[in-house]
C-alpha cells in the first residue's frame, strides 16, 4: 500500500518512501560505498574513504546498540540490506530487513548468498507500521533514515519498544530541522519541496526535540545522542563525486540520471547545520 | 516452575501488606488499594518495585498508572510474565 500526500495544493503527489529506490539497482553500485549503504558514514580522519567512513559507521551502530554476537536484529527501512548483511556477517546476528521496495529484496538475497549468510538474513516487502513481527522478537531495531518517512512517530516508536526484548536497544539516526523555528521557516519552500517531490518522498524532518518527546511518550529510555551532522555532508559530497566520476557510466544506464542525482544531493547538502542536522538518538527498553 | 494465578495472588497480597504496613489477612482481591490509609505514592512505588524484582519483569507504564484492585496487580503481573516468556 503506497499513501501520498501533497506539500501544497496542486503539487504533484508524494511517495512515502524514496522514489527511486526502485531505479535500477546498478545507479546506487556507481556512487554508494560496496555495501551500498544510503545513509551517513562515520568519517575517523581527514584521509578516510567512503568505503572506510560506512565500515565506521557501522561498528558504531553495533557498539551503541551493544552488539557483540548472535543478537536478533531487526533494519526498518533496510534499503539495499548493508546494516543486516554486515551484522549477520561480522557479528553473526540473525536479522530482518524491512522495505517497501521490491528491487531491493532480490539483491540483498543474491548479496547473502554470496556471503554464505542466506540462512540468518531475512528481508521483507512492506512498511514498518504494516508487517506483523513477533512481541519481545529483537535484541536491536535500526532505523537508519527512515523514520522520517513515517507520518505516525509515536505509533512507529511504540511498535519498536513492543517488538524489543526488556533491554533492548533501539538505533535511530535521522535528519533534523535545526529547530521549530527553522522548520515553520524552511519546510515549505521550494528546496525541501523539490527534494520531497523529486526523489525523496514523504519526509517530515522533525527537530530532534520532538523524536525524544516521542521516544519518551513511547515508553523508551534516551541512552545517547550524536551529532553526526557533519559526517553526512562530508559522506554526500562523497556520493557527489562518485557521480560526477562515473556519470557516463550512470546515463547509460538511465539518461539524464546523473545530473538530476547531483542536483538532489547537492540541495540535501546544502542546508547541513544552518537548516538541517543529522542526529544519532538511541533509546533502551528500560526504565 | 512458573507460579500459577494463586500462588501470584498469595505473593502479591504479601507483598502489599508488607509494603503498606497492612496484615495480609485484610486484603481480598477486590481490595482497592488507593483506598488504603497510608498508600501514598512512595508506598506504592516501592510496593511495584518489589514485584519487579520478585518476578524479574518490568510492568509497563500505563499498567501500572491504572492497575486500582490487588486483582488487576495479578493480571498485570501475569501479562508481563507472559510478555518475557515470548522472548
Amino acid at each position: 500500500m503506497t499513501t501520498t500526500t501533497t506539500t501544497d495544493p496542486g503539487a504533484m503527489p508524494v511517495s512515502d518512501t524514496n522514489v527511486h529506490y526502485d531505479l535500477e539497482p546498478e545507479i546506487f553500485g556507481l556512487f554508494l560505498d560496496p555495501l551500498r549503504k544510503y545513509s551517513s558514514g562515520l568519517y575517523r580522519s581527514p584521509d578516510d574513504s567512503l568505503e572506510q567512513a560506512q565500515l565506521q559507521k557501522l561498528a558504531f551502530v553495533a557498539d551503541r546498540l551493544g552488539v557483540r554476537g548472535g543478537e536478533r536484529v531487526l533494519d526498518a527501512g533496510c534499503g539495499w540490506g548493508s546494516v543486516i548483511l554486515h551484522f549477520a556477517k561480522e557479528y553473526g546476528c540473525r536479522t530482518t530487513g524491512i522495505s517497501p521496495a521490491g528491487a531491493q529484496h532480490a539483491y540483498i538475497a543474491q548479496r547473502a548468498a554470496e556471503l554464505g549468510v542466506a540462512d540468518r538474513v531475512t528481508s521483507v516487502v512492506g512498511h514498518f507500521e504494516e508487517v506483523e513481527l513477533k512481541d519481545g522478537g529483537y535484541d536491536a531495531v535500526t532505523m537508519l533514515g527512515s523514520i522520517v518517512h513515517m507520518p505516525d512517530l509515536v505509533g512507529v516508536l511504540r511498535k519498536a519498544r513492543s517488538l524489543l526484548r526488556r533491554g533492548g536497544r533501539l538505533y535511530v539516526s535521522e535528519s533534523c530541522f535545526r529547530s521549530d523555528a527553522v522548520r515553520e521557516e524552511f519546510d515549505a519552500r521550494t528546496g525541501t519541496r523539490f527534494v520531497r517531490e523529486s526523489i525523496f518522498g514523504y519526509g517530515e524532518l522533525r527537530p530532534l526535540s520532538e523524536l525524544v518527546r516521542g521516544a519518551e511518550t513511547a515508553g523508551f529510555s534516551v541512552t545517547s545522542v550524536d551529532d553526526l551532522t557533519a559526517d553526512y555532508h562530508r559522506t554526500i559530497e562523497d556520493w557527489i563525486a562518485n557521480v560526477h566520476a562515473r556519470a557516463d557510466r550512470i546515463d547509460a544506464v538511465r539518461p539524464g540520471m546523473a545530473e538530476k542525482l547531483v542536483r538532489y544531493l547537492e540541495v540535501a547538502n546544502a542546508g547541513w547545520g544552518y537548516t538541517t542536522k543529522h542526529y544519532a538518538l538511541v533509546c533502551t527498553k528500560a526504565r | 516452575m512458573p507460579e500459577n494465578s494463586e500462588q501470584i495472588l498469595t505473593t502479591v497480597t504479601d507483598i502489599v501488606a508488607a509494603e503498606l504496613g497492612v496484615p495480609a489477612d485484610s486484603l481480598t482481591p477486590e481490595t482497592d488499594l488507593r483506598g488504603l490509609e497510608g498508600a501514598d505514592s512512595v508506598k506504592v512505588l516501592r510496593m511495584v518495585a518489589r514485584i519487579e524484582q520478585r518476578y524479574d519483569i518490568e510492568l509497563e507504564d500505563e499498567d501500572v498508572f491504572t492497575v486500582a484492585t490487588v486483582s488487576q496487580v495479578v493480571t498485570v503481573v501475569e501479562k508481563a510474565l507472559a510478555a518475557e516468556g515470548a522472548r
